[in-house]
């Protein structure tokens, strides 16, 4: 049995940002619920009223803009990125991150939006925003704001987002477009399964840019590296930058080791 | 409470139904349709798998409120005037089916799959059912059936048999 809720789906943005400026200190925004409904059974979150924004016009789907580039809107699924011929063409970082998410009927109601406001550091879609300089469109009655996701994430499970605010749209830079990119997340098993850890490495011009997923409080970003950089630099950097933790998934020695290792074979691997 | 309108399996109802009511209990205890079963009720197990506007959903993490104004595909949809659906059958044939838990969300699972895949390969076939526990066949049955169903019985051999 789920704790008790008001529900409202507000049709129009200036309903929801209403309802956030009113309510935003006891509401919880739901997506594709496939987190904040888990959370509301498990008893971690209590809210007095949960706002669906998946009827509010205009925050279906994604859009392209060739000077703006890629828009994922609050309603866009793991799945629409996945069918979405455009992101596979220019941004193939985030459909290989995409296809690691969940199983195939939570990619049918998982949105990317959830995923990063959700802020784990275990995030599939993290590491791809991250490395792909993506940024987070945040708005609310008092007006909106632009930051990117390498300012982002704030601690576990927290973000910059105010309780009043709503990330309204996630932008995939255009500048990106054509970066090659991988991802090696490491799981027990070959199903659906968390991450024990994540590598993403990201290559455009002459840029290297390496994200990693639970290795840190927030995902971490190792941007700057030349592209010219060798393996063991890109090592250095990237161990400089993590400080996983022991849990109940593995060792903190086995995720160090683990880490290094993805680093290596993707750099072999996208030379 | 909240008035909703939906169909199910073709039919339409209207119900007024708690807002922390999941879709998945408002199926099994509103709605009388208890072929759609609980397993972890927290997304992992996919015993729960249902039809959601024509694609798979864990019923245990929709609101039914959200399923104003949607379609929802059951189990109960699938045979048709007493007669069991050509999923069914091959469920059946292949002995895909032990204790039967898992039946439904997999029956849902591989519906959809065969909706927009009509011949998915046994890589396919695997990713669809990846978030569909089956504690008792070893899922080998299971990859087989939809082989059948989809006329491509020769694939059969990709398939190790542990
Ligand atoms: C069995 C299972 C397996 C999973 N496996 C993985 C996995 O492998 N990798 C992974 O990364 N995740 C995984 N997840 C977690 C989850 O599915 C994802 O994080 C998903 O992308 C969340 O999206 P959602 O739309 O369902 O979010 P919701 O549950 O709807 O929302 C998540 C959070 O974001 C807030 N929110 C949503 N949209 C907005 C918005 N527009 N503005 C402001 N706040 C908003 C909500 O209030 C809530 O706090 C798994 C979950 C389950 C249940
Ligand atoms: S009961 Fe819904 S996934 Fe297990
Ligand atoms: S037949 Fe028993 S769980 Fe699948």
């Amino acid at each position: 049995m789920l704790h008790g809720f008001r529900y409202a789906a507000p049709r129009s943005r200036s309903e929801l940002l209403d309802l956030l400026a009113e309510h935003g200190d006891h509401a919880k925004v739901l997506a594709g619920g496939t987190d904040l409904l888990v959370n509301i059974r498990g008893g971690n979150m209590k809210p007095g009223l949960v706002i669906d924004v998946k009827r509010v016009e205009g925050y279906g789907g994604l859009a392209w803009d060739p000077a703006e580039g890629l828009s994922l809107l609050p309603a866009a699924t793991i799945n629409d990125v996945l069918r979405d011929k455009r992101v596979r063409a220019n941004f193939p970082l985030l459909a290989v991150c995409a296809q690691d998410l969940a199983s195939y009927q939570i990619r049918n109601r998982a949105t990317v939006i959830g995923n990063v406001v959700n802020a784990s550091p275990c995030s599939d879609m993290a590491p791809a925003l991250l490395c792909l300089g993506a940024r987070a469109e945040i708005a609310s009655a008092r007006g909106s704001r632009s930051v990117l996701f390498s300012e982002f994430f704030t601690g576990v499970k927290k973000t910059v987002l105010a309780k009043d605010e709503i990330l309204e749209r996630i932008v995939v830079p255009a500048s990106a477009a054509g970066t090659k990119g991988e991802y090696r997340k490491l799981k027990r098993i070959n199903g659906h399964d968390l991450g024990i850890v994540g590598v993403a490495i990201a290559r455009k011009n002459g840029s290297l840019r390496i994200a990693v997923s639970s290795a840190a409080p927030t995902p971490v970003l190792v941007a700057g590296l030349p592209g010219t950089a060798s393996v063991d630099e890109a090592v250095a950097a990237v161990l400089a930058a993590v400080s996983p933790i022991s849990d109940v998934r593995c060792t903190k020695e086995y995720r160090l080791f683990m880490i290094e290792t993805f680093v290596r074979r993707l750099m072999e691997e996208m030379k | 409470m909240t008035r909703i309108s939906l169909t199910v399996n073709g039919k339409r109802y209207e119900r007024d139904v708690a807002e922390n009511r999941t879709l998945l209990r408002f199926l099994r205890e509103d709605l009388g349709l208890i072929g759609t079963k609980e397993g972890c009720g927290a997304g992992e197990c996919g015993a729960c798998t249902v039809l959601f506007d024509g694609l798979t959903v864990n019923s245990c993490m929709v609101l039914a409120v959200e399923a104003d104004g949607r379609a929802v595909e059951t189990i109960e949809g699938e045979a048709k005037d007493g007669k069991l659906s050509d999923l069914q059958e091959a469920f059946q044939k292949h002995h895909a089916v032990q204790c039967g838990f898992c039946t439904p969300g997999m029956i849902m699972s591989t519906r959809e799959l065969l909706h927009r895949t009509p011949k998915p390969t046994v890589a396919e076939i695997k990713e669809g059912i990846e978030g569909n526990f089956c504690r008792c066949t070893g899922y080998q049955q299971i990859v087989e059936a939809v082989l059948d169903v989809s006329g491509q019985l020769e694939k059969k051999g990709e398939l190790r048999h542990a």
